[in-house]
């Protein structure tokens, strides 16, 4: 009888980690006896020592009639046989089966783990990399103030050129204005010379101009018959 | 004079460009190619206007006074400069936005700290083939069966099987 109050699993040794689960299971020889046994005897009397045990243990038994041979005895040997014929064949694929069910439950965990460790590092990277942006904002701060600089200066320098072109554009219309004045007098002074001219030429004056303009054309003519 | 050639930094676009979060690139563009077109426009105009030839519009124009009264009050004009308003707004802006970022730097350098705490805590741990249930529940503490709320197997509700 346990009494419960004694406590137990509190010594520093029940809280270290688990030593690791051993490669291997333990051996054993023609499928029941640990070689365990073999090795122990193999010191005092070599590798024939646990047969010639087994053997003679068996024949004196048998002889002084200590085991008694009876139905039992068969079954026994048919049992046995039957399970040692069993651990050598199957039993290492029982055991890598085995095996293959703790691998998936620690591949399982392991993957999870891993992806969280991934995660966290990719989430540190990406913090990193949002402050490393965030230290461009000057950046954006000098465009707008670069854009205002460029408004004001455009401003300022349409108001210079609108000045000129106005100063300018007044100056040649006057000039346009004398020009256009001195074209319409000369003109008009033109036709009225003409038309006087026209106007002091008499009937009698031109009777006289026809007349020598026939009589210079016929002296052409003879002229012109003797050439050709 | 003075106040007018407010220096036009250089901007380095690209780099700028670089520390732009996909988000915000729309309005990135929109910015860029506002500043295109402003800086355009300022190209295209000339730095100061021509200047008048005053001797041979005197040797022109007939009335008399006139080219000079002209003369005498264009180079009195003084064209005035913008006033430049946004500026302050800017530097107000950017004081602002600094104060945003420094808390925004501690928020994340506190979250990386999180992060580091926790990555420390995963790379520590004892390799699963040397686990014990009870080890398990310690370094994942969401895989504890809860045996107050549910005490009857399987101890967390059926849909979660």
């Amino acid at each position: 009888v346990l009494h419960v109050t004694r406590p137990l699993h509190t010594t520093q040794q029940s809280l270290a980690p688990l030593p690791p689960l051993p490669e291997k299971g333990g051996e054993v020889r023609h499928g029941l006896i640990p070689e365990e046994f073999f090795q122990f005897l193999y010191p005092k009397t070599g590798v024939t020592g646990p047969y010639m045990l087994g053997t003679g243990l068996l024949l004196y038994l048998l002889s002084k009639e200590i085991y008694v041979v009876n139905h039992e005895s068969i079954a026994a040997i048919c049992i046995l046989s039957v399970i040692i014929y069993g651990v050598k064949r199957f039993g290492s694929d029982v055991a890598a089966f085995a095996d293959k069910l703790n691998e998936e439950k620690v591949a399982k965990a392991s993957a999870v783990k891993n992806k969280a460790i991934k995660d966290l590092e990719t989430a540190i990277e990406m913090e990193k990399k949002e402050q490393w942006r965030v230290e461009g904002r000057g950046y954006l701060f000098d465009a707008k103030r670069n854009n205002v600089a460029m408004v004001l200066e455009t401003n300022y320098r349409e108001r210079l050129l609108m000045v000129y072109n106005e100063v300018k554009k007044r100056l040649d219309y006057q000039v346009a204005m004398q020009n256009l004045k001195r074209q319409k007098e000369q003109d008009h002074m033109i036709q009225w010379v003409e038309k006087n001219v026209i106007q002091s030429i008499t009937p009698q004056q031109q009777k006289e101009s026809i007349a020598k303009c026939i009589l210079d054309l016929k002296a052409l003519s003879k002229s012109a018959q003797a050439a050709v | 004079m003075a106040g007018r050639r407010a220096a036009l930094k250089a901007i380095d676009w690209v780099a700028f460009a670089e520390r732009v979060p996909p988000n915000q690139r729309a309005m990135f563009n929109a910015l860029k190619t506002r500043s295109d077109a402003l800086s355009a426009r300022l190209a295209a105009l000339p730095e100061k206007p021509p200047t008048i030839d005053w001797a041979h519009y005197k040797a022109a124009v007939a009335k008399a006074g006139m080219v000079d009264e002209f003369q005498s009050k264009f180079s009195a004009l003084k064209v005035p400069e913008p006033k430049d308003t946004q500026t302050a707004k800017i530097d107000a802006q950017e004081a602002e936005a600094a104060k945003s970022t420094a808390e925004y730097v501690q928020a994340s350098k506190a979250r990386i700290a999180q992060y580091e705490q926790q990555l420390q805590k995963l790379k520590s741990m004892i390799p699963f083939e040397q686990m014990t249930l009870e080890d398990l529940h310690e370094a994942f503490p969401e895989t504890k069966l809860d045996k107050e709320k549910y005490p009857f197997w399987p101890h967390k509700p059926i849909a979660d099987l």
